[in-house]
C-alpha cells in the first residue's frame, strides 16, 4: 500500500501568510493562450463565469427592451410586434440555455468542485474544455442567427409555429442550442465520474458538503434528460428542412408529441437551474451560521429525490394543451409530490439558523433572499400544480411571475450569492461588503416590485407574450417596469462591488466567512494543483475547529487529523 | 346569484358558473400560503436577530444537528395539505372539463390572428355571442398554428390545436347587453375611449402565435335567450339584406375590420401590400389579363382571399391564411367593391368617410349634420 503524505503538523494559516504573493493558478502561467489551451479546471470556470455572465448582460438589455416597451399599451419603443416578440424570444433562450443552465454547474462548479472534493481537477480535464467551447460555438451560433433573420418562437419552439415562421434564424437557433445541449452534457458526465471516483481518502459520500451532492444530483439529470432536447430539436430541423411530418398536423404530425418531448427535457432542466442553487444556499446558511446544517442526510437524499420526481412530471405544463383529463389528474398528483421535498428543505435551512452563530455577510443576504424568493416561487407553485386554478393561470403573467421567482429569483440570485462566496477564493480579493449587501437588497426589493405585481397581473387575465395590452393592466405593467429599473441598478452595483474588489480590495484571506470545506483550506487563489499539501477531511459542518484570526482578517481550522486517514496524528485534536 | 362576483385583488369578475369554485380553491390556496409564508419569514428574522454573530466572538456549540420527531412531522404535514389541494383542485376541474349534455354548440375556428364562431343557423361573427343560461360548450379548431382561447371572467381557457378537435365549455347566467350595431375591434375601441360598455367579457389568445398574438382579442356578449335568437337570425343573413349596389360600404368596412390586421390602406407596408392602389397594380401584373394565368383582375383577387398561396408576389411571404367557407361570393363582391372605392374611405379607420352619407355613400346635404 502506498503511504498517504501525511498533513503536516500546525495551524494551516501558515503556509499561506507565509507566501504572500504565493504562486496561482491565476499566474501559474502567462498569456492568452496559456487560458485558452488551459485543462486546468478552475481557469475553465473562470472562462465559464466571464462567459456566462456576458451572456446575462445581453439577456438583461433584452429584458429591460422589453420591460420598457410594456410601459404603454401599444407601441412604445418601437412600433413592430415582430421586433417585440424577437426580444422576449431572445430573452428567454439567451437566459435559459446560455445563462441559468450553465452558470452555477459550469462556472462556480468548475471552479469549486474538484477543490471542495479534494481532488486535483475534474476526471477528464480536455472534456471539460471541449465542453467550454462547444458552449462558445453555441453562443456564436446564437448570435450569428440574429444576423440570418432571428427568430420569433418563444423559447419553447412550439411547432407548428417554429417550423412554420418566415424568421430566417430558426434553424442557426435549433443548432445552437442542439450543441449547447451537448456541452451540458459533458460537464455532467465529468461531475459524475469525478465524484465517484476522485474523492480522497477520508471523503466519504455522506462527508461530502451539500454542494457537492446538488451538483451531484444536477448532473445525473443532465446526462439522463439533455439527450431528448437534442433528439426533438434534429426532429424539428429535419421537419423544417426537408418536411418530413412529425409535429406538424398538416404533414401528418402531432403539435402535442412535441411538448411532451420538450417538456421531458425542460421540466428536468427546471432542476438543473434550481439543484445546484439548493446547494449552494446550504453551504452559505450553513457556513455562515457556524454550525452544522440541520438535517445533513434529508438534504443530501431530498437532493437526489427532487432529481427523479423531475421526470415524472412534465406533463404539468400541458393542462390545457388537449392532453386527456387522466393524464392531468395523474400528472397534477405527482407533482405535488415535488412540494413536499422542497418545503422540507426549506425547513431544514431556517432550522440551521436557530441556536447558529448568524453572520450577516454579503453572500449571506443573498442566501435569506433567496429563502424569502423561493418559498414564494415554491408556494405559488401549489396554484399552478392544482388543476382547477391552474386552468384559469396557465399561460398568464402568473407563470411568468411563478418561474422567475424559482429561475431568476432562487437559481440566479443564488448563482450571485455563490459568486460572493467564492469571489475571494477564486480572485483572492476581497469586495467591498457594505456595497455589496446595499446592492443585494437593491436587488431584492427590485425583484419584488417588477415580479410581485405580475402575480396580480396573470391572475387578472393577462395573457403571456403580449406586445399590446388592454389599458386596465397598465398600471400593473408601470410598476413592474419601474422595478426592473431597480434592478438593473442593483446590478449595477453589485458589479461595481465586484470589479471594484481588483482595484484596491483586500487580499483575501484563505478563509474569509470561516467555512469547513476543503476549498477553504487552500489559499486564495488557490495554487495551480490546488493544495500545497494534502488537505485533510474532516466533518465539514463542524465549526468548533474554526477560529478568527484578527492578524489575517480570516479565520483558521484547527483540523484535528481524520484518524481514518491517519490514526497516529488523531489524540493531537485540542487546540 | 344575481350578479357576477366583483373583482377581488386577485381576481377579475366571476361570471360563470364554476367561477366561484374556482374562486374558492384559490382562496384556499392562498392562506395556506399566507400562513406558512408568515411563519417561515417570522422564524427566519427572529432566528438571524435572535443568533447574530460578531466577528471574533465565540460560536456557539448547544444546536441541535437533527431532530427526528420534529423533520418526520414537517414531511407529513405538507403531505396531507398537498393531498387536500390536489382533492379539491381535481374535483372541480372534473366539472370544468367535462360539458354538460345539453350543451348549446358553437364552432370556433381560430387563425392567425383571429377568431371566427360559428353558430348552429350558419351565422358567422368575429366576436362570441352566447346564450344566457345555458351551457355552451365551444368547438376548438385551428387553421394554422397553436393558439388559446382564454376568457378570464369565465376561468376558462383551452388550447386550440391545428389538426385536432378541443372543447371549452361555460354557462354564463348574467347578460351583458349588445354592443352598437357593429362588434368592434376591442382595439379600436380602446383608442375611441369607450371601453366601459356593458360588462362584456375580454376574451384572449393566450398560446403565442407569432406578430398578432396580441390582437388576437375579441369580445364576450351574453344575451338573454329572446334576443339571443334574434340575433342569430339577424346574423345570419345580415349580408343578404344588403342590395348589391351599396355591398361595399354597408359590408365592407365590416369585413376589413379583419383584413386589417395585415391590410393597410394608407399605402404603410404591413405583413401583407398595403391595399392603397392594389387595383391599378394587380391589372398591371405580368399574370393578370385576357389569355394570362388570371383573366381579370378580379380573379386574381377571389383566388387570393380562397387560396392564398395560388400565387404570392415577392416580397411577401405566404402568410395569409385561407377564408374558404367564411366569405361567401356576396362577401368577397363586397371586400371587391371596397377596393375600388378606397377613395372613399378613412385610410386609417377604413370606414365610410364622415363626409358621406351612410345610407348611400352620396355626399352629405350641406349643412346636415353629422
Amino acid at each position: 500500500m502506498t503511504t498517504i503524505p501525511l498533513p503536516s503538523a500546525g495551524p494551516v494559516r501558515d503556509t499561506i501568510e507565509a507566501r504572500p504573493e504565493h504562486d496561482n493558478y491565476l499566474t501559474h502561467t502567462r498569456g492568452v493562450l496559456s487560458w485558452a489551451f488551459t485543462l486546468d479546471h478552475k481557469r475553465i470556470g473562470v472562462m465559464y463565469l466571464w462567459s456566462v455572465l456576458g451572456s446575462f448582460l445581453l439577456g438583461g438589455i433584452f429584458a429591460l427592451l422589453v420591460r420598457t416597451e410594456l410601459l404603454t399599451p401599444g407601441p412604445t419603443i418601437t412600433e413592430s410586434a415582430d421586433t417585440y416578440n424577437q426580444w422576449f424570444t431572445l430573452h428567454g433562450a439567451i437566459m435559459v440555455f446560455l445563462v441559468i443552465i450553465p452558470s452555477i454547474p459550469a462556472a462556480l462548479g468548475n471552479v469549486v468542485l474538484p477543490i471542495m472534493l479534494g481532488a486535483k481537477d475534474v476526471a477528464f480535464p480536455r472534456l471539460n474544455l471541449f465542453s467550454y467551447y462547444l458552449w462558445v460555438t453555441g453562443a456564436v451560433l446564437c448570435i450569428l442567427s440574429l444576423a440570418m433573420g432571428g427568430f420569433d418562437t418563444g423559447w419553447t419552439f412550439y411547432t407548428p409555429y417554429s417550423t412554420t415562421t418566415a424568421a430566417g434564424g430558426v434553424i442557426p437557433v435549433l443548432t445552437a442550442v442542439f450543441i449547447l445541449g451537448f456541452s451540458s452534457i459533458f460537464t455532467g458526465l465529468n461531475f459524475v465520474v469525478t465524484v465517484h471516483k476522485l474523492r480522497p481518502p477520508g471523503m466519504t459520500w455522506f462527508r461530502m458538503p451539500l454542494f457537492l451532492w446538488a451538483l451531484y444530483a444536477t448532473a445525473i439529470i443532465q446526462v439522463l434528460a439533455t439527450p431528448v432536447l437534442g433528439i426533438t430539436l434534429l426532429l424539428l430541423i429535419v421537419e423544417k428542412t426537408v418536411n418530413v411530418g412529425i409535429f406538424n398536423p398538416a404533414m401528418g404530425g402531432d403539435p402535442v408529441l412535441y411538448q411532451h418531448f420538450f417538456w421531458f427535457y425542460s421540466h428536468p432542466a427546471v432542476y438543473i437551474m434550481i439543484l445546484p442553487a439548493m446547494g449552494i444556499i446550504s453551504e452559505i446558511i450553513a457556513i455562515n451560521s457556524h454550525r452544522s446544517i440541520f438535517g445533513y442526510r434529508f438534504i443530501a437524499f431530498s437532493s437526489i429525490a427532487i432529481a427523479m420526481f423531475s421526470f415524472i412530471v412534465w406533463g404539468h405544463h400541458m393542462f390545457t394543451s388537449g392532453q386527456s383529463a387522466l393524464l392531468n389528474t395523474l400528472f397534477s398528483a405527482i407533482s405535488f409530490s415535488v412540494a413536499i421535498p422542497s418545503a422540507v428543505k426549506v425547513f431544514n435551512w431556517v432550522a440551521t439558523l436557530y441556536k447558529g452563530s448568524v453572520s450577516l455577510t454579503t453572500p449571506m443576504w443573498y442566501a435569506l433572499a433567496f429563502l424569502f424568493l423561493f418559498t414564494i416561487g415554491g408556494l405559488t407553485g401549489l396554484h399552478l400544480a392544482t388543476l382547477s386554478t391552474d386552468v384559469h393561470l396557465h399561460d398568464t403573467y402568473f407563470v411568468v411571475a411563478h418561474f422567475h421567482y424559482v429561475m431568476m429569483g432562487s437559481a440566479l440570485i443564488a448563482m450571485i450569492g455563490g459568486v460572493h462566496h467564492w469571489w475571494p477564493k477564486m480572485f483572492g480579493r476581497m469586495y467591498d461588503e457594505r456595497l455589496g449587501t446595499i446592492a443585494c437588497w437593491i436587488i431584492f426589493i427590485g425583484f419584488n416590485v417588477t415580479f410581485f405585481t405580475q402575480f396580480m397581473l396573470g391572475s387578472h387575465g393577462m395573457p403571456r407574450r403580449y406586445y399590446d395590452y388592454q389599458p386596465e393592466f397598465q398600471v400593473y405593467h408601470v410598476i413592474s417596469t419601474v422595478g426592473s429599473y431597480i434592478m438593473a441598478f442593483g446590478f449595477v452595483l453589485t458589479a461595481v462591488s465586484l470589479f471594484g474588489s481588483f482595484f484596491g480590495g483586500r487580499r483575501a484571506p484563505a478563509n474569509p466567512w470561516g467555512g469547513r470545506s476543503l476549498e477553504w483550506q487552500c489559499a486564495s487563489p488557490p495554487p495551480f494543483d490546488n493544495f500545497a499539501k494534502a488537505p485533510r477531511v474532516g466533518d465539514c459542518y463542524d465549526f468548533s475547529v474554526v477560529h478568527w484570526d484578527e492578524k489575517t482578517g480570516g479565520y483558521w481550522v484547527d483540523e484535528p487529523a481524520d484518524p481514518e486517514v491517519n490514526p497516529s496524528a488523531a489524540p493531537k485534536a485540542a487546540h | 346569484m344575481d350578479t357576477p362576483t366583483p373583482p377581488t385583488f386577485w381576481m377579475p369578475t366571476g361570471a360563470s358558473t364554476i367561477a366561484p369554485g374556482v374562486d374558492h380553491t384559490l382562496d384556499v390556496i392562498n392562506w395556506i400560503c399566507y400562513f406558512f409564508f408568515a411563519v417561515i419569514l417570522a422564524l427566519m428574522v427572529y432566528f438571524v436577530v435572535k443568533y447574530r454573530h460578531r466577528t471574533g466572538e465565540r460560536f456557539r456549540t448547544d444546536y441541535p444537528h437533527h431532530n427526528t420527531p420534529l423533520e418526520i412531522g414537517w414531511s407529513i404535514l405538507p403531505t396531507i395539505i398537498v393531498i387536500g389541494i390536489f382533492v379539491v383542485g381535481f374535483r372541480s376541474y372534473l366539472d370544468i372539463y367535462t360539458a354538460p349534455k345539453n350543451a348549446f354548440d358553437v364552432k370556433v375556428t381560430a387563425q392567425k390572428w383571429g377568431w371566427t364562431f360559428q353558430y348552429p343557423n350558419g351565422a358567422q361573427s368575429d366576436d362570441l355571442y352566447v346564450p344566457a343560461g345555458q351551457p355552451v360548450r365551444l368547438v376548438l379548431r385551428s387553421s394554422d398554428v397553436l393558439h388559446s382561447l382564454y376568457i378570464p371572467d369565465f376561468r376558462v381557457k383551452r388550447d386550440v390545436v391545428p389538426g385536432r378537435y378541443t372543447y371549452a365549455w361555460f354557462q354564463c347566467d348574467f347578460p351583458t347587453g349588445q354592443p352598437g350595431k357593429e362588434p368592434r375591434n376591442p382595439n379600436a375601441a380602446r383608442v375611441e375611449g369607450d371601453l366601459d360598455e356593458a360588462q362584456r367579457h375580454a376574451l384572449f389568445c393566450t398560446e403565442y402565435c407569432g406578430t398578432g398574438h396580441s390582437k388576437m382579442n375579441r369580445y364576450v356578449y351574453v344575451l338573454d335567450e329572446a334576443s339571443f335568437g334574434e340575433w342569430m337570425q339577424k346574423q345570419s343573413r345580415w349580408i343578404d339584406d344588403i342590395p348589391e349596389d351599396q355591398l361595399w360600404f354597408k359590408a365592407g368596412p365590416k369585413l376589413f375590420a379583419r383584413c386589417s390586421q395585415c391590410h393597410s390602406l394608407d399605402g404603410t407596408d404591413g405583413i401583407g401590400p398595403s391595399w392603397k392602389g392594389i387595383v391599378e397594380r394587380v391589372k398591371a401584373y405580368p399574370f393578370v389579363g385576357e389569355g394570362k394565368r388570371y383573366g381579370t383582375w378580379e380573379d386574381y383577387v377571389r383566388t387570393s382571399i380562397l387560396v392564398p398561396g395560388d400565387y404570392v408576389v415577392p416580397p411577401y411571404a405566404n402568410a395569409m391564411p385561407t377564408f374558404k367557407g367564411q366569405l361567401n361570393d356576396l362577401a368577397i363582391d363586397a371586400v371587391i367593391g371596397y377596393m375600388q372605392h378606397l377613395d372613399q374611405l378613412d385610410p386609417k379607420t377604413g370606414k365610410l368617410l364622415p363626409t358621406l352619407d351612410p345610407e348611400t355613400a352620396q355626399p352629405r346635404a350641406a349643412g346636415a349634420t353629422k
